[in-house]
């Protein structure tokens, strides 16, 4: 794994660079890999259990793959009072998948996240980086065959 | 600067800069404390020790807040004592509740506080935790189900052993400790030390439990159980039992593990002192740059050190002495030359060692340590298991008769106790080398062991018309520290280097009975020191099992010297 032209902009081999570190890599290679704590754990002399430690802590790290489409369901305080969670629940249900997984063919993947700060269009959810505002569950239930048409299709 | 503070009507005098708890505690005042831990730096995760002072509107940890002049404390003030009630019942709100099958059932920390505080019913129901227990190593089990997420064994983990194998995995009520990925201790780094079930309070870190594998092989008639005793676990049980020093403790364990069905029972000094015979002969071979093998020679009879050397510094695996740990010569010698002598078939013997350590356990149960799939040692107890197989024996050791090992194993030299703490070692090592290399008639030797306890020591020994330096360290980040101070400075001065990886050596072991402070470090470091003192053979050499050994330097006719046989390669892991 390439991770040199990564590992290079933080020169000074500090602890404190962990969290930014690990964030650069994952912004390039979608979670954070076995192999990518081992190797930052060597560059910056620290224990992959202590790294291990640290990233789970927070909910931005991830350890598997996301799928080709990922959902992120608004699960604010305007999208409670709107219903996210029945769209949660059919989501799921659609997906086959529960939140925090990716689907066996790395298709979908689901991720719960707090406010993303459009409260006035609540309940939305976000696709790679497409936003989906005042969802009901038929509009859910739309997007996702679209999305299944859409690979079939390509097949 | 001094100056007075007042607890509960007390004018008390403190130190300024110290905290109130070491305060408190200096003069008296017990204080309940779950997560602290002398020598390290406070957290004040637990929150028992939390006190009111007068002015303030909350109540403080007092473990980590400084004294301050004028301060007005209550340690047992209503609010306090009912702040602490409800800390203790939130705490068992997702304990299992199983004492009564639980291994620390009657030593447990948490146990206690809830007795203290007088808990006598569940007030929060929280929901208990399901993390797998954890038995993949061959030395440390894990129940999180136990723990309380003190974080004490992950701060000993990570300040005084540097190997971080455990810290606490996501967070809130998802909190657990464990290795990375969650792949349990069998895939980290941990070096099977043990400190971590030392600071336990509860049974979250225990031994992988050996004593129901000597049970059944003291019920077989096929099996000849022998077991063999290090001298730092005599020193244990001594301080444990409170022994006079006149009372021969090791005669009464002997007769106690006869009582069990103990086939022979042997003491571990003779391979102590093959130990340090063979050490000081690979030192004076390096000396004189014969055989291989880098100067500073490192000790290697530490099982964690030599794993933590194999994995974390693999350039420095030419320094570890070549020769195997204590336990493994005598394993090594029972299987073999003992079973041939006497015509027992090596399958039939199940060799069982009592030590202060658990990583022993980890060594045990290493390929390397076999002969022919047969393992060279069976079992190993720490002495909290010995403890516990002799309970279930219904024996007291107290009230045991007394009783000699068997031969040709039954003695020792002073250097088997001086193996039990931190620089006795490097002076066994450095008297056998006096004795190998200087001339009596023109010089003395001389080995002044500082009075101070731990630390990092070394000490410059006339032999030979040359100065040699030795060094011993305990603790991992000891070592790690030393060993780097030694390459900055290129120092070439230090020839010997004792490691061990637990403070203050095998007295601070691993397998020692937990929850008994460091006041118990120093009494058995003591014990081994008046028990060294005491012993009639001062020298390896003189050893009658040793003499019949290397009669003419030979060890066994097919073996032509020691280390041939007792000796080994270290791979990088």
């Amino acid at each position: 794994m390439e991770l040199g032209h990564i590992l290079n902009k933080f020169p000074n081999r500090r602890r404190e660079d962990l969290i930014s570190l690990l964030q650069s890599i994952q912004d390039e290679y979608g979670f954070l890999s076995e192999e990518i704590i081992h190797i930052v754990g060597d560059y910056l002399d620290i224990s992959i259990n202590k790294i291990f430690g640290v990233a789970t802590f927070y909910d931005n790290f991830r350890f598997g793959p996301l799928g080709k489409y990922h959902f992120r369901l608004c699960h604010g305080t305007a999208c409670h009072v709107a219903g996210s969670a029945t769209i949660l629940k059919e989501l799921e249900k659609l997906l086959q998948i529960s939140h925090g997984e990716t689907d066996k063919n790395g298709l979908f993947s689901l991720e719960v996240v707090s406010c993303i700060g459009a409260c006035g269009l609540a309940p939305l959810i976000e696709v790679n980086e497409t936003f989906y505002t005042n969802i009901t569950l038929d509009i859910l239930k739309d997007l996702v065959h679209s999305f299944r048409e859409k690979e079939s299709a390509a097949l | 600067m001094e100056f007075q503070i007042e607890i509960n009507n007390k004018q008390i005098l403190v130190e300024e800069g110290e905290t109130l708890l070491s305060a408190l505690r200096r003069n008296a005042f017990r204080i309940p404390t779950l997560c602290h831990m002398n020598r390290f730096s406070p957290t004040g995760a637990c929150r028992l020790c939390v006190v009111e002072v007068l002015g303030k509107r909350d109540l403080i940890t007092s473990c980590s807040h400084p004294v301050e002049e004028g301060m007005r404390v209550r340690t047992n003030s209503p609010r306090v004592i009912k702040a602490r009630k409800s800390l203790v019942e939130l705490l068992l709100s997702n304990h299992p509740d199983d004492c009564l099958y639980c291994q620390r059932n009657g030593h447990c920390e948490l146990q206690w506080l809830a007795e203290e505080m007088n808990v006598k019913e569940r007030r929060f129901f929280g929901k208990k935790n399901t993390w797998y227990p954890d038995y993949s190593s061959t030395s440390v089990a894990r129940d999180p189900a136990k723990c309380v997420l003190c974080s004490r064994c992950v701060r000993i983990c990570e300040e005084v052993q540097r190997v971080t194998a455990i810290d606490f995995i996501s967070r809130g009520n998802q909190t657990r400790v464990n290795s990375a990925f969650n792949k349990g201790l069998n895939e980290s780094s941990c070096i099977h030390c043990g400190q971590c079930i030392q600071v336990c309070p509860t049974a979250a870190l225990l031994d992988i439990s050996h004593v129901e594998k000597v049970q059944a092989a003291l019920s077989k008639d096929k099996k000849q159980v022998i077991f063999f005793i290090s001298p730092a676990v005599v020193a244990s049980v001594t301080d444990t039992l409170g022994f006079k020093s006149k009372v021969k403790a090791r005669d009464r364990i002997v007769a106690a593990l006869k009582r069990c069905g103990a086939f022979r029972v042997f003491d571990l000094g003779t391979a102590h002192d093959v130990n340090v015979l063979e050490e000081a002969r690979i030192l004076s071979d390096r000396l004189a740059e014969r055989g291989g093998g880098a100067l500073p020679l490192m000790s290697s009879c530490c099982p964690s050190w030599v794993k933590y050397v194999q994995s974390f510094r693999p350039g420095n695996l030419v320094h570890l002495s070549e020769v195997k740990s204590p336990q493994q010569i005598l394993g090594t010698l029972v299987k073999t030359s003992y079973a041939v002598q006497e015509g027992m078939d090596p399958e039939s013997i199940f060799l069982v060692a009592v030590m202060p350590c658990v990583a022993e356990k980890y060594e045990a149960s290493l390929e390397e340590n076999t002969h022919k799939g047969v393992s060279d040692v069976d079992a190993v107890l720490t002495v909290r298991e010995f403890f516990q197989l002799m309970r279930g024996f219904g024996l007291d050791i107290a009230e045991m008769e007394e009783e000699q090992p068997d031969r040709p194993f039954d003695t020792g030299s002073s250097a088997g106790w001086q193996a039990g703490y931190s620089g006795g070692k490097a002076e066994a090592v450095a008297r056998e080398l006096f004795r190998i290399m200087a001339d009596p008639k023109k010089e003395q030797f001389k080995f002044n062991l500082p009075k101070n306890l731990s630390g990092r020591r070394e000490i410059k020994v006339p032999i030979g018309g040359k100065e040699i330096g030795f060094a011993w360290v305990s603790s991992i980040a000891e070592a790690e520290d030393y060993i780097r101070h030694l390459e900055d400075e290129q120092r070439e001065d230090i020839h010997y280097i004792e490691v061990m990886a637990c403070l203050d050596g095998c007295a601070g072991g691993g397998g020692q009975p937990v929850s008994r402070g460091f006041e118990h470090v120093r009494s058995r470091k003591r014990i081994c020191v008046e028990m060294g003192k005491a012993n009639p053979i001062k020298h390896p050499g003189e050893n009658p099992a040793i003499k019949s050994l290397y009669k003419g330097k030979r060890l066994l006719p097919d073996h032509p010297t020691a280390l041939d046989w007792l000796g080994r390669q270290f791979n990088k892991k």
